[in-house]
């Protein structure tokens, strides 16, 4: 103490910090956080602890299966460069490599971080620390390398060098320095993409502008398929797509994929190689540049949320808003809160309300309907018989609303606080979340249902229809009892519309593989039931099976609510850490 | 001549319409005791950040030790420590974990890393607690623990953004005396609080920002006697009240921003509203 506390300053010179004693100091961190996380556990209860057991559980299952999603991309890139070298189609290099960029491109928008399986830091928050701007560039460069998009893409590029170098030894070092480049290269587009999607995307009125032009894309790509697909045999779907590699040749030779494969192609022609080489250096020091700019802002304090000028635009509206009448959904809600419990009620329309002000989980509702409707008009495409549609249907609809199911207190945030203070009983609380979700899938499973029978091409057999409704209310209330009990057990605070925003927990991820979990299970206990149906001849044979199913996960459910109190109060402080933290 | 600790010079930040900061005129002299108030939304954290180099002006200087902050950030950011509003602590991590961490990231050598970390963490009685995981630590504890990181590096100039708030009297009185000490060593302390005796008690001097604009700055005594505020010459109000008690630093903050245009108090309309309370 006695050199922080002394009377004097002694006058400090200030050497600069060396560059390694930050840089290790940071890998130090992010290795104590990782070490922390899995050999020195914080504080458990009995049910938490069953909740770790859970999470080790559900990963040893879902870990195996990424893996091996991983295989297709990695050993099909291999060996499609293997095949370019040997059997001469030199030319099909450079879109095997942008078919790859794509690939890491998509993951990377979707996939998921195995880092964020166990818990890290904010990178950002290193910036009150007396970096400089070029240490922290790095530092955001290196960190969030452990994702599923880099690791895959990694590893495609590692095997279609390898793939090059076995099917000509010259080329083997070239390849696998272009490769290194190349996905260096991939690494700054990734950044560059993300750091100013983060900027737009923190504009609301570009979020929405932005959702719509992503649905219009989905949609309109969809119209694509259609159109050109069922023009052509699967041989000549084959050949159209060749075609279309072969016509984009000479715009690719432009693009980082056109430099990196004539990069490693033209290595006997020393200077063009080397010319393309020099290029894709080029365009990986310009899209780490692009980054570097927006970094560079945030570094020097930039505030992305448009949250403070809303509030005081908000706070200035309000003083001169009057009162607007009631729209119908409340006078609704006034109506049924004679028939149900007045918290329900409260619930259900603050629930209705942020529901509404949500374009995005509109959107998100909205869409699978849309791509339903599509499907639907071309069912020969995926080869499904009319009485496959429709539970197909019903679970492709669904999947967005159930995934929901198990995360019903996320929006309210510290919000959620009120419930474990208010003198109310708090199973009205999950009963009137759980009515809300009812209601979300009634209408969703109701959309798809009418889509189905207005567009398929034969008509559903009445059995296929009760054999559906039975599973369909299975697949409801099984969702809906081990939603509610996850949502209980292992809630995440979230912003909606802003979901990507926070950052994911263990939890939640496992939540999320749950849902999915549940929601193909229950899809492939449809599958051999169908057969067996059809086969056997018995058209009420799915009704005689899920008749008791639907009526177990009722029961089961029924059995949760009675015990939601009870829960609810075991997990108050699970709830209250995880949803009041900033 | 010593340069101003802090001085910044038309400091303003605007959040697209809303003008959070509003041409920031302050001057801090080196060894201050600064207790920087004001109401909620009057752009105290705002400012804080700002000078911090969390957030970005929108326009006008800053000038950190007589050094631009624009200019050298990192250079200030190695003589300032910062308890930010939200403390900003890694939760996985152990409490001399972090102290390491911290002081490492600052520069400072491997032993006398090791050695400040214990003398901190025995000065802020946090030295049997060295296997929990920060997350696992309560309010005080965490407060007291982001106070230590901020002054493991020796700063000259301390920023603290409600360092008292949620923490109880025992480690309150820790962390007073541990901010006594960095002032009796000359260093600039610039904190913000809602807990006016506590600044009253603390702080040499006093600033208070409304509505984004500095309104009031001097020593209490200063302000006592009316001297220090904006658009006032000299002395308007008495420094006594009439029973010839000294003036309180809430009834001076009062004064100053509790009032509606017209003059009232504001509660008193408050309470019209909620006539079903009386």
């Amino acid at each position: 103490m006695a050199e922080l506390m002394g009377r004097e300053y002694v006058p400090e010179a200030l050497p600069a910090i060396p560059a390694s004693t930050q840089l290790l100091a940071v890998a130090w961190l992010r290795w104590r956080i990782f070490a922390n996380s899995v050999f020195r556990k914080r504080t458990k209860s009995k049910s938490q602890i069953a909740g770790l057991v859970f999470n080790v559980v559900l990963r040893l299952v879902t870990w195996p299966a990424m893996a091996l999603l991983a295989v297709g991309p990695v050993v099909g890139s291999g060996f499609l460069a293997w095949t370019a070298i040997s059997e001469g189609h030199r030319h099909s290099l450079a879109p095997l490599f942008l078919g790859i960029t794509l690939l890491w491109q998509f993951v990377s928008i979707n996939g998921l971080s195995i880092a964020a399986t166990v818990p890290s830091f904010d990178p950002a928050s290193l910036v009150r620390f007396p970096l400089r701007f070029g240490r922290y560039f790095v530092l955001r460069s290196l960190l969030g390398l452990l994702t599923a998009s880099t690791i895959i893409g990694s590893l495609a590029l590692l095997a279609a060098a390898v793939g090059i170098g076995v099917a000509d030894s010259s080329l083997a070092l070239p390849a696998l320095a272009v490769m290194a480049v190349y996905a260096l290269m991939n690494i700054y587009l990734t950044r560059m993409i993300g750091a100013w999607m983060e900027r737009w995307l923190a504009n609301r009125r570009f979020r929405e502008i932005f959702s719509i032009l992503m649905a219009l894309f989905a949609v309109g790509f969809q119209f694509l398929n259609l159109r050109q697909v069922p023009e052509h045999t699967h041989d000549e779907g084959g050949s159209w797509l060749m075609s279309l590699v072969h016509s984009s040749g000479s715009y690719l030779d432009w693009l980082p994929s056109g430099f990196a494969a004539k990069a490693i192609l033209l290595v006997r022609h020393r200077l063009e190689a080397v010319a393309n080489f020099a290029g894709l250096l080029a365009v990986t020091v310009l899209f780490a540049a692009v980054f570097a700019v927006r970094l560079k802002k945030q570094f020097l304090g930039e505030y992305l949320s448009e949250g403070v000028g809303r509030r005081a635009s908000l706070q200035a509206s309000a003083r001169v808003k009057k009162p607007t009448p009631q729209p119908a959904v409340f006078a609704a809600a006034e109506a049924a809160s004679t028939i149900i419990s007045p918290v329900v009620a409260a619930c259900l329309r603050k629930d209705w309300l942020i529901l509404r002000s949500n374009g995005a989980q509109l959107i998100a509702l909205l869409m699978p309907l849309m791509f339903l409707a599509i499907f639907s008009m071309n069912q020969s495409i995926f080869g499904i018989s009319s009485r496959y549609m429709l539970p197909a249907a019903i679970a492709y609809a669904s999947a967005t609303v159930l995934s929901s199911f198990y995360n019903v207190f996320g929006a309210d945030g510290s919000g959620a606080q009120l419930y474990l203070l208010a003198p109310i009983r708090i199973r009205d609380v999950v009963v009137a979340k759980n009515l809300m979700s009812m209601a979300l899938i009634g209408a969703e499973v109701g959309a798809a249902w009418t889509i189905v029978c207005a567009l398929a091409r034969t008509s559903i057999p009445f059995s296929a229809q009760v054999s559906t409704a039975l599973w369909t209310i299975f697949l409801v209330a099984t969702n809906l009892a081990i939603g509610t009990l996850r949502s209980i057990q292992a809630p995440r605070r979230f912003v909606p519309g802003q979901g990507r925003a926070l950052r994911a927990t263990p939890n939640n991820r496992s939540s999320a593989l749950l849902a999915l979990a549940m929601l193909f299970g229950s899809a492939m206990l449809m599958v051999p039931v169908g057969m067996a149906s059809h086969y056997l001849g018995k058209p009420w044979l799915g009704a005689f099976v899920f008749g008791p199913l639907a009526v177990a996960a009722v029961a089961a459910y029924a059995l949760l609510l009675k015990n939601a109190e009870r829960l609810v109060l075991a997990y108050r402080d699970v709830i209250a850490e995880e949803l009041c933290k900033t | 001549m010593t340069p101003p600790a802090i001085d910044t010079t038309a400091l303003t930040r605007r959040f697209d319409d809303f003008t959070a900061v509003d041409h920031l005129n302050l001057r801090v002299d080196a060894g201050q005791f600064l207790g920087f108030l004001g109401p909620n939304g009057a752009g105290k954290s705002t400012t804080i950040k700002m000078l911090t180099g969390l957030l970005a002006p929108t326009s006008g200087s800053i000038r950190i030790l007589g050094e631009d902050f624009e200019a050298r950030p990192a250079q200030i950011k190695r003589q300032i420590g910062v308890v930010p509003e939200g403390m900003a602590l890694f939760g996985r991590l152990t409490a001399s974990e972090y102290l390491r961490f911290v002081g490492r990231m600052y520069g400072l050598d491997r032993a006398t890393t090791l050695r400040r970390t214990q003398e901190l963490l025995d000065f802020m009685q946090l030295a049997g607690e060295e296997k929990k995981l920060i997350a696992d630590f309560s309010h005080g504890m965490q407060k007291k623990l982001a106070l230590a990181a901020a002054v493991i590096h020796g700063p000259k100039v301390l920023f603290l953004d409600e360092p008292f708030e949620g923490v109880d009297a025992v480690a309150a009185g820790t962390l007073k005396a541990m901010l006594q000490r960095m002032i009796a060593r000359g260093a600039t302390i610039f904190l913000t609080s809602h807990v006016l005796e506590i600044v009253e008690r603390l702080c040499s001097h006093v600033a208070i920002i409304h509505r984004g604009q500095l309104v009031a700055q001097g020593s209490l005594d200063e302000l006592r006697a009316g001297a220090g505020r904006a658009g006032q010459s000299g002395s308007t109000t008495s420094a006594a009240q009439p029973g010839g008690e000294k003036k309180s630093l809430e009834q001076i903050f009062l004064e100053i921003v509790g009032a509606d245009r017209e003059g009232n108090p504001a509660a008193t309309s408050v309470e019209q509203e909620l006539s079903w309370l009386s």
